[in-house]
Order: structure tokens, then C-alpha cells, then sequence
């Protein structure tokens, strides 16, 4: 799964996040490859979210790196948020505004240059799929109807590295498939991505290898069938279970 | 530069909402009306009362009394008496007056023979407001004028080589007011009542503008909490420094159009106000208003730029005192017990200076509520009448170094993961 021509996008190395006492992270050490899809499965308060938080620039490790392309993250915020583009667990958006201005806002905060905006206003609109009621305020969209528009608006950027944490929770089974299909066109046109989710079919769908964290620490990296075969389990779930049970003798 | 108008547009559409703006325009609206109201109050105020007279008289000085009435402006109706505490009623209604006088029979004669006269009168008191009740400033200005006229007339006969008018007042005032180096000839209670009049009012409008601007950014920050769109914009290209300022130029912009609104209305309340002064006649208000700008007392453009500065200082401290403040609020709702702290700290000096003289407090309270940077838009009205200049650019400058400590602080809570870590509870434990 590495090859030394291609220098991972994302690379961490001992990171840690404390909560005052509480220790939500505690060094953990994963990349991510180009194009490559990679899961962080856990549960509950695993320190999945505090992990992408802090990739996304808007946490500050206790200790240990991120690199981006090269940037260190913590050092250079600024730079490394050119890069990623990120979409958080329960986001909302801006209720005042139309969908179609929430779009114009975020590409215009991306891009200094009008044809690249308006190039990614054209994207999101297309992976949105909303489209008429993108000229209606956000207000009034469902729940589904909101998650699909930020997750457009977390793709259409082209970022380097997508972060989502649990991109598909709360929409329908078929919007969260097609949502699933989109990701796996961008990743295959270049795009990395990083996501959490407690979806076993959609981390076997969607990634190229998952990490499986539980208190903090990560206990197996692999892909979704390696897995499987180191745990002798038939599917994601099982393995979830033989890890989570086993973080929690571990702690 | 261009991401930070671009967050900053964003900022005024979340800001600029029906919800946000009501309040303003009612305000406004309720200011324009109270000036439009006092005007015409005063318009009507100036406009004779009918008078109702009972003459059961008939004499030569029961017709001076008539006349003098009538040359003084009045509108008399004459009615048939006799005035009684039982016929009052009547005669009130039938002339539809507020007040009848009674010139009782033999009251040309008593008067002749150098008897003081008693003349019944009857005030029918409608409502205890301020202003509304016109016919009691009206009835005491009925008894003056005949008082003089039937003086007069006594004079002319007693004393024929006197001049009526002398014998009235021998002895007038010609009052002189000094305020700093300017000096003009008016009464001085005049001037103490117009100066209170305004020194009543324009904290209100100050004060509302300061409590609307922490209002609106607390109420910003504690929006993309609640709405969770705080996390995703901080993880986009554009420095923090940019998302904080922009936040706090977009409150401040929408409160200093909300004060340049205020102004408006309060122009319109002062006119209002100017109107009704001067005891109704435009000369003598137009008398007044002129004595008033001799002292320095009204506003030139300099004065209303200083009183802008002043203002536009204190709403900066206030967005960056309340920005921070909102950045503790988990929810809408709990903005409003948040920035009670900041509430009082403009709520003191606004009482305060509404009731004593910051001059006149011991020392110890001055530079207590001086240290307060709320005190100066508060101080600068009066301030400024007195051409007291320092004070104000000291007040300028001391709260600019305030917003510098507090816009720093903001500045670091948003570039920090205090901002999404920090919680009201957290606080609580802290302190
Ligand atoms: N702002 C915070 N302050 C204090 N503790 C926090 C904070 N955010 C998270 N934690 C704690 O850190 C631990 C990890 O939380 P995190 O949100 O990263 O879990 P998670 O793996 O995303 O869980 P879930 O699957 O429920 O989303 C939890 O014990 C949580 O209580
Ligand atoms: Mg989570």
C-alpha cells in the first residue's frame, strides 16, 4: 500500500489531544495516500471527531504532528486550509441565506479568482442534486436536504483532502448511496479523503483502508479485507466488536 | 483583503434580517412620532383655550376683564350664570370648555372702592400627564393678564401720571447667563430646563445603540454555535483575525446606522422639543433658541462629529467585550444572561451621569465611574456645552485602549480551540 514515489497527502505521527484531564487521543500514527479513501471506525466517543478536528486545523494538538503535502499543520494553519476542505458530524448552515448564496459565499472564501468560484458554484450545484430549491432559503430544508448540500460544498472546492465525519448520518438510503457513489468518483479522480462513520457497509463500500481506533489509541489499520481475515470475523462488524471489546480491557 | 469583504457581506445578510432590524425601526419610528406629538401638542398649546365666562356683572371692570382676556389670545364664551358648584358642570359642557370664571355681581364696584376681588373658577383636571394638561398653564395665564388689565385700569384713575406698566412691575429682571467664556441674556432656569431636556434624552439613544451592538455580536457568535456552522468556518482559508474582525465591523456597521438613524428621530424630538419652548410665541422661542446657541447649547457639526467619535469608541468596546461573551454561549438563548455583566458595566454609568454630575461626586466614585469606559459617550453631551474638549479625547483615547486589550483577547479566544471548548459551565468552574 506505499509506494516510496508517492508521498502520502496526510501523514500523523504520535498525535495527542487532552481535554483538561481527560485524554481524548493518545498518539496515534496513520496517512493517508492520494485518492485514497482511508475510515477511522470506533465507538462512541473513540476520539474519532477530535482526531478530524484536528486535522481540520480547528483543534490544536497536545502533542505530536500533522503533515500536509509537506505543510505542518500546526505550524501553518493558513497554508493547510487551502488544502483540505472539511465537513463536521451535525453541521449546519447559515438559515438567512439561499442555498445558492451559501455555495457563492464558500467558493468566493476558497477562490480569489471568479472562474474558479464560479467553476465550483457549478460543481455543487451539480452534486447537490437540489436543483430549483437551491434558490430557497436554508431555513427551511430538511435535515437530509442540508447534509447533501454541505457535502457538496465540501467536494466542490476540489480540495486536497476531504474530511468528513460521518458524512451519510441522517440521510436515506438512497441519497447515502448516491452520496457514496460521489465520493468514490472524486477519490478515484484524485481527491483523498478522510471520514469517520459508523456505517460497516459504507466503510466496506467506500474505503481503501480503515483504522480502527477505540480510547484513543488505534488498534488495526489495514483494508477492510485484511481485516476480516486478521480478526477471522465475516464482515466489519465483527471486527468493530473484537476491537472495541478489547480497547476497553485494554483501558 | 477581498476574503475578508467577502465574510464580511455574509455577516450583514446573517445581521441585516427582519427579526434584527425591528426593533430598530420601531424605536425610530416611536422617537419620530414623540417629536411629531410634541409639536403638535404645542401647536395646539398655543392655540387659545375656550373660556367659559359667567358675567352676572356687567360693570366697567367685569368688560376689562373680557377684553383683556380677549386681547391676550383667549376665546371666551360667555355664558349664563350664575356660577355655582352645581351649575359648573353644566356650564362646562355647554360652552365645551375646560374652565368658566365667574364675575360675580358688584365685582365693577368692589373693585372701584379699592376691594380685593375673589373670582370663582372652575378646572375641569381630564388626565395627569405631562404635557396634555394645557388648561392649567392656560387658566394661570388668564389670571395674570386680568390681573394686569384690572391693575391697569385701577392705576390709570388712582395714579394718572404714573405709567400703568411701572406701577405693575417697577422692578424687572434682566437675567445674564455665563457658561465657560460665553454669555447670553436669558433666564437661567430656561436654560436649565432645555439643557435637561437634552441631557435626559440622548443617553437613552446612546445607550441603546451601545446594548444593541453587544447584543447583535453575541448574538452572532452564539448563532454559529448553536446553528453549527462555527466549526466549518473556521476551517476555511481565511485567517481569524478576519473572521473576528469581520464580525465586528458588520455590528458595527449595522449599530452606527442604527445611531445615524437615532439621530435622525432625535432631531426630529428636538424640534419638537424647541417648539413647545418659549411659552408658545415663535418669537419668543425663536428668542430662546437664539440665546441658546450664544451659550454654545446647541450642536454644531464639530460637536455632533465628537459625539459621533465618542460613540463609535464605545461601540467598539462593547462588540469586542461582547464577542468574547458570546463566545461562552452554547445557545441563542443564553446570550442574554451572558452579557448582563456588560449590561450593568453600561447601565451604571448611564443612571449615574443621568443623576448626578460627574463634577459633583467624590472623588473617590469619579475616577471609579471615570475607569469605566462606558461613562464617556455619557459625559461628552455635557461636555461639549461646556467646551470642555480634553475630556472628551481623553475619553476617546481611554476606551480605544480598551478595545485594543479586549480585540486582542477576542483575537486569541478565536485562534484557539478555546472558542469551540469553551462553555459556560467551564467558566463557572474557572471562576
Ligand atoms: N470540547 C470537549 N471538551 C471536553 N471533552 C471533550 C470535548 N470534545 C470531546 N470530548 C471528549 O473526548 C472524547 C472523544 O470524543 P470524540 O468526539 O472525539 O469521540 P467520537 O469518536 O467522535 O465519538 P462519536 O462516535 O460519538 O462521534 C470523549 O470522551 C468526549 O467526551
Ligand atoms: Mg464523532
Amino acid at each position: 500500500m506505499t509506494s516510496a514515489a508517492n508521498a502520502p497527502v496526510l501523514e500523523i505521527r504520535g498525535l495527542t489531544k487532552r481535554y483538561g484531564e481527560l485524554e481524548a487521543v493518545r498518539g496515534i500514527d496513520f496517512h493517508v495516500q492520494p485518492g485514497e479513501v482511508f475510515a477511522l471506525i470506533g465507538p462512541n466517543g473513540a476520539g474519532k471527531t477530535t482526531t478530524l478536528r484536528m486535522v481540520a486545523t480547528i483543534l490544536r494538538p497536545t502533542a505530536g504532528t500533522i503533515t500536509m503535502n509537506g505543510i505542518d499543520v500546526v505550524k501553518e494553519p493558513d497554508r493547510a486550509r487551502q488544502l483540505i476542505s472539511y465537513l463536521p458530524e451535525e453541521a449546519g448552515a447559515y438559515k438567512n441565506l439561499k442555498a445558492i448564496e451559501y455555495l457563492k459565499f464558500v467558493a468566493e472564501v476558497f477562490f480569489d479568482d471568479r472562474e474558479r468560484a464560479a467553476e465550483a458554484v457549478r460543481m455543487g450545484r451539480e452534486v447537490s442534486g437540489l436543483g430549483d430549491r437551491l434558490d430557497d432559503k436554508l431555513g427551511s430544508y430538511s435535515k437530509g436536504m442540508t447534509r447533501k448540500l454541505l457535502l457538496a460544498r465540501t467536494v466542490m472546492t476540489q480540495p486536497a483532502l476531504a474530511i468528513l465525519d460521518e458524512p451519510t448520518s441522517g440521510l436515506d438510503v438512497i441519497n447515502a448511496l448516491e452520496l457514496r457513489e460521489r465520493i468514490k468518483q472524486m477519490a478515484a479522480e484524485g481527491m483523498s479523503v478522510l471520514l469517520s462513520s459508523h456505517n460497516m457497509l459504507e466503510i466496506e463500500f467506500l474505503s481503501d483502508r480503515v483504522s480502527m481506533i477505540a480510547e484513543g489509541r488505534i488498534h488495526a489499520t489495514g483494508s477492510p479485507a485484511e481485516l476480516k481475515e486478521r480478526y477471522s470475523a465475516e464482515n466489519l462488524e465483527q471486527v468493530f466488536a473484537r476491537v472495541a471489546r478489547d480497547g476497553r480491557e485494554v483501558a | 483583503m477581498r476574503r475578508f469583504l467577502v465574510l464580511l457581506k455574509k455577516e450583514l445578510r446573517e445581521l441585516l434580517t427582519l427579526q434584527t432590524l425591528l426593533p430598530f425601526v420601531i424605536v425610530i419610528a416611536v422617537f419620530g412620532v414623540l417629536g411629531q406629538t410634541l409639536s403638535a401638542v404645542s401647536a395646539e398649546q398655543s392655540a387659545a383655550a375656550p373660556l367659559a365666562v359667567a358675567d352676572e356683572d356687567g360693570g366697567p371692570y367685569a368688560q376689562v376683564v373680557l377684553e383683556a382676556l380677549e386681547l391676550a389670545g383667549f376665546e371666551t364664551v360667555t355664558v349664563d350664570g350664575p356660577l355655582t358648584e352645581d351649575t359648573a358642570q353644566d356650564l362646562l359642557d355647554s360652552a365645551e370648555a375646560n374652565i368658566v370664571i365667574g364675575i360675580p355681581a358688584g365685582f365693577s364696584k368692589a373693585i372701584a372702592a379699592g376691594q380685593t376681588q375673589r373670582l370663582p373658577s372652575w378646572t375641569r383636571v381630564r388626565n395627569f400627564s405631562f404635557i396634555g394638561n394645557t388648561d392649567i398653564a392656560s387658566f394661570d395665564g388668564a389670571m395674570s393678564v386680568v390681573n394686569s388689565a384690572v391693575a391697569a385700569s385701577v392705576a390709570a384713575e388712582a395714579a394718572p401720571s404714573v405709567p400703568p406698566a411701572m406701577l405693575q412691575q417697577p422692578v424687572a429682571p434682566a437675567e445674564h447667563v455665563i457658561i465657560g467664556d460665553r454669555s447670553a441674556e436669558t433666564p437661567a432656569i430656561a436654560v436649565m430646563s432645555f439643557v435637561s431636556q437634552q441631557t435626559t434624552f440622548i443617553p437613552i439613544v446612546l445607550f441603546l445603540v451601545i446594548v444593541f451592538a453587544a447584543q447583535m455580536i453575541a448574538t452572532a457568535v452564539a448563532t454559529e454555535k448553536e446553528n453549527k456552522t462555527l466549526e466549518t468556518l473556521l476551517s476555511y482559508p481565511v485567517t481569524r483575525t478576519a473572521i473576528v474582525t469581520s464580525k465586528m465591523v458588520a455590528a458595527g456597521l449595522v449599530a452606527l446606522l442604527s445611531a445615524a438613524a437615532y439621530m435622525l428621530g432625535m432631531q426630529q424630538y428636538m424640534s419638537g422639543m424647541e417648539a413647545s419652548m418659549g411659552g408658545g410665541t415663535e418669537s419668543a422661542a425663536a428668542a430662546s433658541a437664539a440665546a441658546m446657541q450664544q451659550l454654545g447649547l446647541t450642536y454644531g457639526p464639530t460637536d455632533y462629529l465628537m459625539l459621533g467619535l465618542t460613540l463609535f469608541a464605545s461601540i467598539l468596546v462593547a462588540l469586542s467585550i461582547a464577542i468574547i461573551l458570546g463566545a461562552f454561549a452554547e445557545s441563542v438563548k443564553s446570550v442574554g444572561s451572558l452579557i448582563t455583566p456588560l449590561m450593568v458595566l453600561i447601565l451604571v454609568p448611564y443612571l449615574l451621569t443621568l443623576i448626578v454630575d460627574l463634577s459633583v461626586m467624590p472623588d473617590a466614585v469619579r475616577y471609579a465611574v471615570m475607569a469605566i469606559p462606558f461613562t464617556y459617550p455619557f459625559v461628552t453631551g455635557p461636555a461639549l456645552f461646556l467646551g470642555n474638549y480634553g475630556l472628551v479625547w481623553w475619553g476617546i483615547a481611554y476606551q480605544l485602549v480598551w478595545f485594543a486589550v479586549f480585540a486582542a483577547i477576542a483575537a486569541r479566544v478565536f485562534s484557539s480551540d478555546r472558542i469551540l471548548t469553551m462553555k459556560l459551565s467551564f467558566g463557572r468552574k474557572k471562576r
